[in-house]
């Protein structure tokens, strides 16, 4: 028989990082004026998914979960296809960044995937608003200034995933996890 | 391809990706730039402010400096809204003693097809918090801790328009 890319016992931790994504982000209410932070909650989940599930499309599956329950709980200013494609393009966006560098585990690369992988979410909104033709920016540095928020909110959120995966190896997560598998 | 190699071509990568952001956005705003109705000018991202269907003003990003901020938390989700009040907008543009309290405000959006109104006399009622909120993507947002204007589906993102009209 065929052996399935993923075991039901990584889909389903799939599935919870998935879940607590959305969650934080109904939940964490953190007190910043900046367009994108969530990104640092967000992006250190996704970090974590992808160092405890070290397969390419695993990041992918968080993102198409992730975007079908926010996308189903009204989630966003935008409707729910922007909510979906969103919260997908984070996922997508994070797998082939990893894809390209490796391993989550090193702070580098999960910052840098961080902020990737946030940077997807933002270009995945910016294309769907001139695609519905709203209108332009009010104010000509806010697009710059909501970029660099994604982009450093995003890398701090794959840094506190990185350091999550270490504190979680320390603590022999992983050898539990080989177990279960 | 070393580890090295792969970092500084994902770092090449993301200053493409925002270059080109910027790029378009730059490109898109000079085409558009300053586009004049009679003698009213329309900057870039300006919101055109209609009375009785004339265009009198534009509220544009220079009139920000003349405005102030303003916040309140949103009791429904939690999330702190900050802008300006369409009260001090339309005030900047409009003398007081021409808005009536019967007066109807309508704010709308164009590319999302929703609009709502509100009265002067509920603009002007500092208590409703009747104001815009810039949205992640820079685009101005009205929300208000009124009935009709206190959730995530009566919000009017994408404003693109202001209507003030004699009921």
């Amino acid at each position: 028989m065929r052996q399935r890319y993923f075991s039901t016992f990584q889909l389903i931790l799939l599935a919870q990082f998935a879940a607590l994504i959305v969650v934080a982000k109904i939940a964490l209410r953190l007190p910043l004026q900046l367009s994108g932070h969530s990104g640092l909650f967000w992006m250190a989940i996704m970090i974590v998914a992808t160092g405890v599930v070290p397969k390419r499309g695993a990041a992918t599956v968080v993102g198409l979960t992730s975007a079908i329950l926010a996308a189903f709980l009204g989630l966003g200013d935008f409707g729910a296809l922007d909510t979906f494609l969103s919260y997908l393009a984070v996922g997508v966006g994070t797998d082939l960044i990893l894809w390209l560098l490796g391993s989550p585990e090193q702070p580098v690369i999960a910052a840098l995937a961080g902020a990737l992988g946030h940077f997807a979410k933002f270009l995945v909104k910016w294309a769907l608003a001139g695609v519905v033709g709203a209108p332009m920016g009010f104010v000509a540095l806010g697009l710059l200034k909501a970029i660099v928020s994604y982009l450093v909110f995003g890398a701090l959120g794959g840094l506190l995933g990185a350091l999550t995966l270490a504190a979680l190896r320390k603590a022999g997560f992983f050898a539990y996890l080989a177990e279960r598998k | 391809m070393s580890q090295k190699h792969r970092i500084g071509l994902g770092v090449l990568m993301l200053l493409l990706l925002v270059g080109a952001v910027l790029g378009i956005d730059a490109l898109q705003r000079a085409r558009s730039e300053k586009d004049s109705v009679g003698e009213v000018v329309l900057t870039a991202g300006s919101v055109p402010i209609y009375l009785d269907g004339k265009l009198v003003a534009g509220f544009q990003p220079t009139d920000l400096e003349h405005l102030a901020k303003v916040s309140f938390v949103d009791p429904a989700e939690g999330k702190t809204q900050e802008g300006w009040l369409l009260r001090d907008v339309l005030l900047l543009h409009i003398k007081r003693s021409t808005l009536k309290a019967t007066m109807l405000i309508s704010v709308s959006s164009s590319s999302r097809s929703k609009s709502a109104q509100v009265t002067w006399a509920e603009a002007d009622d500092t208590a409703n918090w009747v104001m815009f909120d810039l949205a992640g993507r820079g685009t101005l947002k009205l929300v208000s801790v009124m009935d009709k204007l206190d959730s995530r589906d009566e919000w009017v993102q994408d404003v693109d328009r202001i209507e003030v009209t004699n009921p």
